[in-house]
C-alpha cells in the first residue's frame, strides 16, 4: 500500500480512533506525534506493506478497511521494540493486537493463527496432548523422573473461549468444512 | 530465604513439559540444588500463548491467562515461570487487569462460573529475576562443583523478558544484564556484540524468511567475532529451538560454518552445579555441544 491511498472524506470512519482507544491498553493511540521511532527500530519494517506509525497514522484518519485488510497487521515479531521506544508511550504492539482481533472478527484470519487456537480448544495445551501423543509424552517424562502433567479440565477451557467470544470463530470454520 | 521467599508456584506451560522435558529436567534440578522449593500447579493450561490467542481474542487470552493465576492464588503462592512466553502472557495479564478493576470485575463474572476467582495478590516471576538476588547468587557460587572459568558465552535475551519494559519490569530494556550476572557468577565470561538483543523470530509467523535473516544475522556475528563464543545462552523453549534448528539450515543453505551450539540458561547451570551430563539429553541439539562439554571435562 505504499502508493497513494485516494479516498473520499464521507468514506473515512471517524470513529475508528476512538473504537480502538476504549479496549483495554489501547488508550495511549490518540497521543501518537508521527515521529517514526517505531518505524526506524522495527524488526519486521522491511517485509510490511504499511509501517508501524503508518498504520497508526491510518488508524487516526479513519481508513479502516485499510488497515484491517493489511498484512502488516499480522506480519509482527511481537518484539516489542515499538511500544518500548514511542516517546509518547503509545502501546503499539499492544494495539496491533487489538487490530487482529477486529479483523479476525471480520474473519479475517491467517490460517497460521487459527490452527493453534484449535488446538488449544482440543487439548487446553498448545501442543497435542491426547491418546498416543499423551502415552509418548508420558513415558518420556517418567524416564526423565518428572512428574506426571495433570491437565485442565476442558470443559473450563471451552467455557472460557466461548463466553469470551472466540469460540464463533472456531464454530464458523467448522461450519465452511 | 530472600524477600521474595523461596517457594512458588511452578508454572511449566506447553512447550518445555510437552515437547522440551529436558529443560523441565535441567531446571528442577538446578533449583533442588540451590533449594527453591517449586509446587505443581494441577489443573493449568497453556498461559495461553502471547501470538494466537492474543492476536484473535484479547478477552480469551486474559480470561485463560487469570484461569491459571487464579490456581496458583488458591495455592497462595507466586507463580514462577520457566519460558518466556508464559512469562510474558502471565505477567502482562496480570498488570493489565492490575490497572484495570472494571476489566477484572468482567472477567472474574465469567471465572466464577467456573469456581474460578482472580484477585490479583500474586506475583509472577521469571526465575532470572528470582535467582538474581543477591543471597541466590551467593549460595549458587559456592555450590558451583564445575566453574565455567574457560568459557566465552553470549547472551540471547530475548523480547519477552525485557520489553516493554514498563510491563515487564525485569531488567533495563536497552542494556539488560541479569542473565550475564549468573553466568559470570558461574565463573564464565559473556560477550557484548551488536546483535545482543535483536529478536529470534520466532513469533513472525506468516514469513519464515524473516526468522531466518534474525538467525543468520546474529549467527554470523557469533561466528565471526575475534574469540571463539561457545554457545549461545537462551532462556526460552522457542528461542533455543529457532536458532538451534534454523543455524543447522542456513550452514546448509549458504554454506556458510555455523556451527555455534544454544543451551537453555538452567542447562548450562546444571553443569556448573554438578549436574551429570548424561542426565541432561544435551544430544537432542542439531549442533551439538561437543566442543564445550570437551572443555568442562578436561
Ligand atoms: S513512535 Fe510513537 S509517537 Fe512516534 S510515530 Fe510511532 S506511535 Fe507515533
Ligand atoms: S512488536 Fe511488531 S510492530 Fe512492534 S517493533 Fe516489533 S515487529 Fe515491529
Amino acid at each position: 500500500m505504499s502508493e497513494m491511498i485516494k479516498k473520499n472524506v464521507n468514506d473515512l470512519d471517524l470513529n475508528f480512533r476512538y473504537e480502538i482507544a476504549k479496549k483495554i491498553g489501547a488508550k495511549s493511540l490518540l497521543k501518537c506525534i508521527q515521529c517514526g521511532v517505531c518505524s526506524s527500530g522495527c524488526t519486521v519494517t522491511e517485509y510490511v506493506d504499511l509501517q508501524p506509525h503508518r498504520v497508526v497514522a491510518s488508524c487516526l484518519l479513519g481508513l479502516k478497511e485499510e488497515v484491517l485488510s493489511s498484512k502488516a497487521i499480522w506480519t509482527c515479531s511481537l518484539c516489542h521494540r515499538c511500544t518500548e521506544r514511542c516517546p509518547k508511550n503509545v502501546d503499539y504492539s499492544f494495539i496491533l493486537a487489538l487490530l487482529r482481533n477486529m479483523a479476525a472478527r471480520e474473519g479475517k484470519i491467517p490460517k497460521e493463527y487459527s490452527s493453534t487456537v484449535e488446538v488449544i480448544y482440543d487439548n487446553g495445551f498448545v501442543v497435542p496432548y491426547t491418546e498416543g501423543m499423551k502415552k509418548n509424552i508420558d513415558r518420556r517424562r517418567e524416564r526423565m523422573g518428572l512428574p506426571e502433567i495433570v491437565p485442565p479440565n476442558l470443559d473450563d477451557i471451552r467455557f472460557i473461549i466461548n463466553e469470551t467470544g472466540l469460540g464463533d470463530l472456531i464454530i464458523k470454520k467448522e461450519d465452511d468444512k | 530465604m530472600t524477600k521474595k521467599g523461596n517457594k512458588f508456584s511452578l508454572f511449566l506451560g506447553c512447550t518445555i513439559p510437552l515437547k522440551m522435558p529436558q529443560l523441565e529436567k535441567a531446571f528442577r534440578d538446578v533449583a533442588s540444588i540451590l533449594g527453591v522449593e517449586l509446587k505443581e500447579m494441577e489443573g493449568v493450561s497453556c498461559c495461553p500463548e502471547p501470538v494466537s490467542l492474543q492476536s484473535l481474542n484479547i478477552d480469551t487470552w486474559l480470561t485463560l491467562g487469570a484461569r491459571n493465576l487464579a490456581i496458583a492464588e488458591k495455592m497462595g503462592l507466586d507463580v514462577l515461570t520457566i519460558c518466556s512466553g508464559c512469562y510474558e502472557t502471565l505477567k502482562t495479564v496480570s498488570v493489565l487487569l492490575g490497572e484495570d478493576p472494571e476489566h477484572l470485575k468482567k472477567i472474574n463474572e465469567i471465572l466464577k462460573k467456573i469456581n474460578y476467582e482472580y484477585t490479583g495478590k500474586i506475583t509472577v516471576y521469571h526465575f532470572v529475576e528470582i535467582l538474581t538476588q543477591p543471597e541466590w547468587l551467593e549460595k549458587m557460587k559456592s555450590l558451583t562443583i564445575k566453574p565455567l572459568d574457560d568459557l566465552n558465552l553470549a547472551v540471547h535475551y530475548g523480547c519477552h523478558l525485557i520489553r516493554p519494559s514498563k510491563i515487564m519490569r525485569f531488567d533495563h530494556p536497552e542494556k539488560p544484564e541479569k542473565i550475564d550476572l549468573i553466568l559470570q557468577t558461574l565463573g564464565a565470561k559473556t560477550i557484548d556484540f551488536a546483535n545482543k538483543l535483536e529478536c529470534c523470530g520466532y513469533c513472525a509467523r506468516l514469513q519464515e524468511e524473516i526468522g531466518e535473516k534474525l538467525v543468520e544475522d546474529k549467527m554470523t556475528e557469533l561466528c565471526e567475532l575475534e574469540e571463539e563464543v561457545d554457545a549461545l545462552i537462551a532462556v526460552c523453549p522457542a528461542c533455543v529451538t529457532q536458532y538451534d534448528r534454523k543455524e543447522k539450515i542456513i550452514a546448509r543453505r549458504t554454506g556458510k560454518e555455523l556451527n555455534i551450539p544454544v543451551l537453555y540458561l538452567p542447562e548450562i547451570m546444571a553443569i556448573a552445579l554438578g549436574v551429570a551430563l548424561e542426565d541432561l539429553n544435551l544430544s537432542t541439539r542439531s549442533v551439538k555441544p561437543n566442543k564445550l562439554i570437551e572443555k568442562l571435562t578436561t
